[in-house]
Formats: C-alpha cells, sequence, structure tokens
C-alpha cells in the first residue's frame, strides 16, 4: 500500500520537467544550445513517458494491465499524422505519398476537415472514448480481467495492426504516413521547432503528471487503490466498480491517445508497426521496471529505459534485446517495485531476499 | 471335339486381332519416297501417309519414314536420277546404304498447304520415338497447335508408352482436346463425357469454349451433351472448392490445436499465460532441422524419416527448456499472473534474438519426405495434399497422447487435481510443485511437436512463433482453461471461421471478425466453453 501524503518525489521531478522545458528554448544562440538530435530525443522520450503513465494509472492504480495501449498511442498518432499532412496539403499543395502510391486523385471523404486542428483533436478524443469505452464496458460488466483482459487487449492492438497494414484504408497502408513539412502554419524540421515540439511535450508531461497525481490523491483514488486490492469487498460495501474502471480506462486511453500526439510530429512518420504487440508490452516493461504504482516511477522507467534503447540502437543494435530481457527477469525476480525498491533500501543491513521480501511487503509464495 | 474348336476359336481370335497390324505393315516404301520427290500434289499425299504411319504404322515403319519427314523440312533431301539420298549425298533414301548422288540432287521445297501437314508428321514420329523428354515435350507442343490434324490413336499409343508422368498428363490431356475437336459428332458427345468425368477448373474452359462451336447451334444433341457435361463440371467443381476449404480449414485448426493445447494445460494448472509458447515451437522447429542435419552427416539413408526421428527430441529438447524456465522464473511468479505474462516476454525476445544470432534470419531448408510430398486429386480442385495430411494426422495422435497422460496417468490425475484445488491438493500430499514443473515441461513439449507438424507446411525462421501466439491465445480463451475438449472445439471453430471467412473477405477480415466473435461469446460464457468446475481463481 503506498502512502498517499508524501509528495516530494513527484515535486522534484516536474520541477526538474518544467527546468528542462524552460532551459531548451533559453539557451538556443548560446554556447550551452542543445543539439538537434538531443532535442528530439529529449522531445520523444516526454511522449514515451506521458505513454507510461497513462499505463500506470490503469496498471499501477487498478491493477488492470492492458497489452493494448499500442492502440490508443497509435490513434492519437494517426489523428495527427492526418492533420498534419491535410495541413501540409493546403498550405504547400504537397499530395500525401500514399495517395500518389494508390493512384488516387482526392482524399478519402473522411479526411474532411482534417486541416482543422481542433476538429481533429475532437475526432481522435472522441474514437479514443469510443474504443475505449465500448471495449472496457463489454470487458469489465463479463468480469474479464487479469491475464483474460491482458491477451484480448493485445489481440485488440494485434489486429488493428493488420488492419493498418492494408494499403486500401486510406490511412497509408503499410508505408504508413510520412512527409510532413508544415505545423500550425510554422515550417517543421527547423531547429526552432524541434525545441519547441520538445518543450511542449515537456509541458505537457508535466501537466498529465500533475493531473494524475492530483486524481490518485483524491477520494476518487483512493477507491480505484481500493479497487485494486480488494475489488469484491468493495463492491460488497456498496461501490459500484464497474463505472469506476471505465471512467479510468478511459482516461488512460485518452492520455495515451495525448502521448501519440506528441510523438508522431517528432519522429516525422507514422506507421501500422506502433501497433505491433511488442511495442504494448514494452511500455508495460517500461512501467514494470520504473515501479508500477508509482507515477514517477513510471516517468523515470520509460526515460531510462528508452534512454538506454536510443543509445544502444545506434551504438550495438543487436545487443538491445537481450538488455532488455535481462532487465525484464531482474525486475520480476528481485525488484517486483521496480526502481522505487533500490529507493527503499537503507544500506545498514546486508540485502538478501529475506529482508528484500520484508521491504517489498509483497507476499511471496 | 471340344479343344479342337476352341483352338479354332482361339486361332480366329488371333488373326482378328492381329489383321490391322498386318495390314498398317504395308508401307511402300519405294513409292513413298518417289512421291516425295514429286509434285506438290504427290508430296501432300505423302505427307499424309507419314502421318498415318506415325500413328498406326510398325515401329520399323517409323524408324523408316522418320528421318524423311525431318529431311523434307531441313531440305536435306536430294532427288537424283536413281530416287533420293538423305544427308546430301550420304545415304540412300530408300535402302539407307551408303551411296553418293546420282548427278546434281534437287531438294524438294514444300508448299504453304504441305509444309504444316510434314511438321504433324515429324513431331508425331518425334512424340513417339524422341529418346529426351525435352524432345517429345517439344513435338506435343507443336501437335498442340493444331489438335484437330492430329490423327486418331496417336495419342493414346503415345500415352501409353510415355516413361515421364507430367509428359503423359499432358498427352491425356491433348487427347482429350484433340477428340473434342475430331470432325465425327459421335466420338466428340462422347469425349465430351469424358472431359465432364474430371471435374476441374482447366475442363470447364475447355467445354465452355465449345459453346461457340458451329456445331453448338447447329446440333441439339452436342448442345445438351455440352450443357450436361458444364453443369456436371461445375457441381464438382463447387463440391471440391468446399473439400478443400474444409480441408484446409481442419489442417489450420490441426496446428493451432497444437499450438493452443500446451497452453491450455499451462494456463489452466497455473493461470500462467506463457508468451513464450510460440517461441517452443520456432524451437521445436528448429531442432527438426538440426536432427534433418544431423542425419545427412551420420546417415543418409535415415534421412527421409528425419520427420518421425526427430519427434522425440524435439518434445525432450523443448520439454528440458520448459522445465528450467519454470524452475528458475516462473516459480517464484505464481502470485503475480501480470507479472509472469512480462516474464515470458522476456524470454521470447530472449530465445529469438538468440535464434536469430544463431542460425540467421533466412528460412530454414526442409528435405521433402515422399511421405509429405505430392498429394491425390479428387475432385475439381481439391487436392488431397500430404503435407497437410501429416499435420492432421500429428494435431490427432497428439490429441490422443494428451488425453491418455491427463485422463489416464497418475502425472494428470494430479494435475486435474491441482487445477481444480491447489490448495486442497497440496493438503492431500500432491507435490504441487513438483507437478506444476512437470506440467509445464509437458505443454512445452507438445509446442515443441507443433513445431515439428509445421515444419512441412509453413516457413521456418526465428519470427514464426509470433503468427500462432495470438491465434493460439484465442483459442485458450474461447475454449475455457485447461480442458482438452474446449481447445478442440475452440481450434476447429477458429481455423474453419478463418478460412471460410478468407475467399470471401480477406485474411485480416477473418481476424477482425473472430476476435469481435471472441469477444461477443465471452459476454455470454466469460469463462470459454468449457469452464472447468473449481474454484474461481
Amino acid at each position: 500500500m503506498m502512502r498517499l501524503g508524501r509528495n516530494g518525489p513527484i515535486v522534484l521531478l516536474t520541477g526538474l520537467i518544467l527546468l528542462v522545458a524552460v532551459a531548451m528554448p533559453a539557451l538556443s544562440g548560446t554556447s550551452l544550445e542543445v543539439s538537434r538530435y538531443l532535442a528530439n530525443a529529449i522531445g520523444q522520450l516526454a511522449a514515451f513517458a506521458v505513454l507510461a503513465i497513462s499505463l500506470d494509472l490503469i496498471w499501477g492504480y487498478l491493477g488492470i494491465l492492458s497489452l493494448g495501449h499500442g492502440l490508443f498511442f497509435a490513434i492519437g498518432g494517426y489523428v495527427f499524422a492526418m492533420y498534419l499532412l491535410k495541413h501540409s496539403f493546403v498550405v504547400t499543395g504537397t499530395v500525401p505519398d500514399f495517395l500518389q502510391f494508390m493512384g488516387w486523385k482526392d482524399f478519402p471523404f473522411y479526411w474532411a476537415g482534417f486541416d482543422f486542428f481542433p476538429y481533429a483533436f475532437t475526432v481522435a478524443v472522441l474514437v479514443t472514448l469510443l474504443v475505449s469505452g465500448i471495449f472496457g464496458y463489454v470487458s469489465f460488466r463479463s468480469r474479464v480481467g487479469g491475464v483474460y483482459f491482458a491477451i484480448i487487449t493485445q489481440a485488440l492492438v494485434y489486429v488493428a495492426m493488420l488492419l493498418m497494414f492494408r494499403n486500401d484504408t486510406g490511412f497509408g497502408g503499410n508505408n504508413g504516413m510520412t512527409g510532413f513539412s508544415v505545423l500550425f502554419g510554422w515550417q517543421m524540421g527547423t531547429s526552432g521547432m524541434i525545441t519547441a515540439l520538445a518543450a511542449g511535450s515537456l509541458a505537457v508531461l508535466a501537466l498529465v503528471l500533475m493531473l494524475c497525481r492530483w486524481l490518485v490523491g483524491s477520494r476518487f483514488g483512493a477507491l480505484m487503490l481500493a479497487t485494486r486490492d480488494d475489488e469484491i469487498r468493495l463492491q460488497t460495501l456498496g461501490y459500484e466498480t464497474l463505472r469506476l474502471k471505465l471512467i479510468v480506462w478511459c482516461l488512460s486511453a485518452v492520455i495515451a491517445m495525448v502521448a501519440g500526439m506528441l510523438y508522431v510530429p517528432q519522429v516525422g512518420i507514422i506507421n501500422p508497426r506502433v501497433l505491433s504487440p511488442e511495442l504494448s508490452l514494452e511500455i508495460a516493461v517500461w512501467v514494470a521496471i520504473g515501479g508500477r504504482g508509482h507515477l514517477v516511477g513510471a516517468v523515470i522507467g520509460a526515460l531510462l529505459v528508452n534512454a538506454v534503447k536510443f543509445w544502444l540502437s545506434s551504438a550495438a543494435p543487436d545487443i538491445w534485446p537481450f538488455i532488455l530481457s535481462g532487465l525484464i527477469v531482474l525486475v520480476v525476480l528481485v525488484f517486483p517495485n521496480g526502481l522505487m525498491d533500490l529507493a527503499k533500501f537503507r544500506l545498514t543491513r546486508p540485502m538478501g531476499p529475506k529482508r528484500m521480501a520484508e521491504e517489498i511487503g509483497e507476499a511471496r509464495p | 471335339m471340344k479343344l479342337a474348336r476352341l483352338t479354332a476359336a482361339a486361332g480366329l481370335l488371333a488373326v482378328l486381332l492381329f489383321a490391322p497390324g498386318l495390314r498398317a505393315d504395308t508401307l511402300d516404301r519405294a513409292g513413298l519416297v518417289q512421291e516425295l520427290c514429286g509434285d506438290a500434289g504427290a508430296m501432300g499425299r505423302a505427307g499424309t501417309a507419314l502421318v498415318a504411319t506415325a500413328a498406326s504404322g510398325s515401329a520399323e515403319d517409323r524408324a523408316f519414314a522418320a528421318p524423311l519427314a525431318r529431311a523434307v523440312i531441313d531440305r536435306k533431301l536430294g532427288c537424283d536420277d536413281a530416287g533420293a539420298v538423305l544427308d546430301e549425298g550420304g545415304l540412300d533414301a530408300i535402302t539407307r546404304m551408303p551411296r553418293a548422288a546420282a548427278g546434281t540432287p534437287r531438294s524438294p521445297l514444300l508448299s504453304l498447304k504441305n509444309r504444316p501437314v510434314f511438321e504433324l508428321a515429324d513431331a508425331a514420329f518425334a512424340l513417339r520415338g524422341a529418346p529426351a523428354v525435352a524432345q517429345r515435350a517439344a513435338a506435343l507442343k507443336t501437335l498442340e497447335r493444331r489438335p484437330a490434324q492430329i490423327p486418331e490413336g496417336l495419342l493414346d499409343t503415345a500415352a501409353a508408352a510415355e516413361s515421364d508422368a507430367g509428359l503423359k498428363e499432358q498427352i491425356d490431356t491433348l487427347a482429350q482436346t484433340a477428340a473434342l475437336n475430331a470432325s465425327d459428332p459421335a466420338a466428340r458427345i462422347r469425349a465430351i463425357g469424358r472431359v465432364a468425368e474430371n471435374p476441374s477448373r482447366r475442363a470447364l474452359t475447355r467445354i465452355a469454349a465449345l459453346e461457340s462451336d458451329p456445331a453448338y447451334a447447329a446440333n441439339p444433341e452436342f448442345r445438351a451433351a455440352v450443357d450436361a457435361a458444364t453443369a456436371r463440371i461445375e457441381r464438382g467443381i463447387a463440391l471440391g472448392d468446399t473439400l478443400a476449404t474444409l480441408y484446409n480449414g481442419l489442417s489450420f485448426a490441426s496446428i493451432l490445436f497444437m499450438a493452443a493445447i500446451g497452453l491450455a494445460i499451462i494456463f489452466g494448472l497455473m493461470g500462467v499465460i506463457n508468451l513464450a509458447q510460440g517461441e517452443l515451437i520456432m524451437i521445436g522447429a528448429y531442432v527438426t532441422w538440426l536432427v534433418q542435419q544431423g542425419l545427412r552427416v551420420a546417415a543418409p539413408a535415415l534421412l527421409d524419416w528425419y520427420l518421425v526421428l526427430a519427434i522425440p527430441v524435439a518434445f525432450l529438447a523443448t520439454a528440458a527448456i520448459g522445465i528450467a524456465l519454470e524452475a528458475l522464473l516462473l516459480r517464484h511468479l505464481y502470485k503475480r499472473p501480470l507479472m509472469s505474462l512480462l516474464a515470458t516476454w522476456a524470454v521470447s525476445l530472449f530465445l529469438v534474438n538468440i535464434v536469430r544470432v544463431v542460425f540467421g534470419t533466412q528460412n530454414m531448408q526442409f528435405e521433402t519426405p515422399f511421405y509429405v510430398s505430392g498429394g491425390v486429386p479428387v475432385i475439381g480442385d481439391f487436392i488431397f495434399t500430404w503435407n497437410r495430411m501429416f499435420a492432421i494426422a500429428f494435431a490427432i495422435v497428439t490429441l490422443a497422447l494428451t488425453w491418455g497422460v491427463v485422463r489416464k496417468t497418475p502425472l494428470g490425475l494430479n494435475i486435474r487435481a491441482v487445477t481444480q484445488n491447489r490448495d486442497m491438493a497440496a493438503c492431500i500430499g500432491i507435490p504441487t510443485r513438483r507437478i506444476d514443473m512437470m506440467a509445464f515441461g509437458f505443454g512445452s513439449g507438445l509446442a515443441g511437436l507443433a513445431g515439428l507438424a509445421l515444419s512441412p507446411i509453413y516457413s521456418v525462421n526465428p519470427q514464426m512463433g509470433q503468427n500462432f501466439i495470438i491465434d493460439s491465445f484465442m483459442v485458450v480463451v474461447l475454449g475455457g482453461v485447461g480442458t482438452i475438449a474446449g481447445t478442440v472445439l475452440a481450434a476447429l471453430g477458429i481455423g474453419q471461421i478463418n478460412v471460410l471467412i478468407e475467399p470471401l473477405w480477406g485474411a485480416v477480415a477473418a481476424k477482425v471478425i473472430v476476435l469481435l466473435m471472441i469477444i461477443a461469446f465471452l459476454q455470454w460464457r466469460p469463462e470459454g466453453l468449457f469452464a472447468v468446475k473449481g474454484r474461481r481463481k
């Protein structure tokens, strides 16, 4: 059971995030300027951290593991890519690659209005709520939970991937969508734009972090933890857990969708690979490594794992899967609460499995 | 008395039988050569005689006449005062004795009308007499251009003598086409009936082509025969397609069943979904490949039987991996099933990458032993292929084996007891930890067998496991945990639905619809088709 009163780490982390967000634009032009590559990497890491928070909210605080959060991430990413392409088309007249590839003369009808961002954003939110709402309702209503839920969400994201791989859906097919040139009227790819996107992503991360902190610290958050720890008892006491689970699930989906929106303009491409079950599993790994049930842990886990991944995928791409699988085994066997376990250890007694079990407080079989 | 009459009858029969053969022997060799050197009309008669010889002449006559046809086409026949010489003065055309040309030899030129006749004769000789398969095949190509001119009987005798199975089939096909285009209406109707006996899309095209034939409008009998044949072939094709769909569905279901049964046992027992199950399938296929390579070096005579010899090896290798996985990793995670998902995913990531590093990403090459190659054409375009039959038979054996272990052995009894109520089973002295380990090993071994059965059908590479894993999860979710009957039914259902939908809307739509159906189904029965009566975990 986590202590609700401790605000220290989260304030510290939020402050740090905001500091970087302010420092990056402020330092541009000076000798300490952040390189384009680094700024871009920071921005992507921030998007991943938002994604990790969204999963931590549902897994860490409600005990429901989703292996399909890539789906909501992709909804945000695809809608933002549609906005960017349509906007670029309106401003510069560039015809997207996939239209030429398919030999289509015009955008499909459901692209109408996507050059207007508020409309695109509304569509993204509505689609996310629709998909997560229907799926969550039918699953929670029939009490599908635990491993079953995880497996079915994985199948969901897999099927969505197969669907998006088709070229005739009007969403770019297996090549995906790329070639974004203009964002909100400004040229993309410039240093200023990259820094602005990274700073914006960090700001959104800080905002999401504070919002979730407020949520889990509220009475509602206490109910979430109660549902996670003993749902049947809570129901016996007269609480309706279906609605609670559904609300958190949809909120989590929307946050994942926002992460997708932050991610796409920074990598400059979206394709069905973001829907692969591996990515969705990896999100769970970030949270597990950082420590589920701790917002700070989720953020640190996402930042740390992805920073190592960025570094290794250029330095030694073949080693990365081995390191990742080793990390997962280490976390699930030795540090069930991830890095948070490390933070709890006081180095007065030697660390043995017995003491670990004591400190972690989780019943071992 | 009786004996004498019998002998007489036999003698008469012999005369009747051999009479046509005797008559065909009388090829006028000198006359033929003379006509070859004559005017266009004489050459035409000679060409017809050559074609007749090719169809029904004796072996000696054909050996005599074949070089003549070739020589006229190549303009290597030299007509001189003493008859003719072959090869520009090498041999006499009639006696085939070496002699020089008398005077200046003249090479007769084929008219436009006669050339096709001689080419036909040449091809007919080649089809019956050429030593190489390629030459006979080329001759058949020439004949195919003019099916109506092919003399009766030529193709039947050629097909009977043909040693190459593929070419023999082509000759038979051409024989039917020729008969369809024969001049005698009764022969044509008979031919139509014969074509309709083996319905296929090719037969349908051939019969459909006859509808534009003048006889179709003129001759009502012909028309009726064509229409009846079309209807019969269409029925046959429809039946064949249905059977082919069911057969493909059955083989897909077999694969699904083998991939899922181990998963279902493990999930029922421990509540753990093994995300590395697909990789255990992949390991099973690679072990099969290693056995094949080992046999190639150690015992090449047994190479054909590698699929059988690999059965224990694949089972034991994957079972050992499974037991190690359980003892080192999952043992500590039974109270945390969600973490076990991540842990087994880490294992799958590790296995995929270690195989990729060791063997590379390319598809592995497998021998195709005789018992998994080819097939029996049944009806329409449905071919009963042996490689799919192998998978189906293998699945049935696996099913029997699993059923036997779970129902008839002490281990199976313990597995069922622990599945129903772990705590109570432990109370009455069942070593639950040991049972977990054995069951995990058994389930993993079954995955290895699935990999073996897959290797003749699917491509084997490090990524292959991921193609099956989600489908087999769906089988487990639909079938209900830990029941063999549920797994069988769910595999059959998902397999058949997949192949039924695929031709209509494509493979992706099939997967989408199957997933939606499963989600809808879980509304009605959240525990799957067959829920084990026991405590809900």
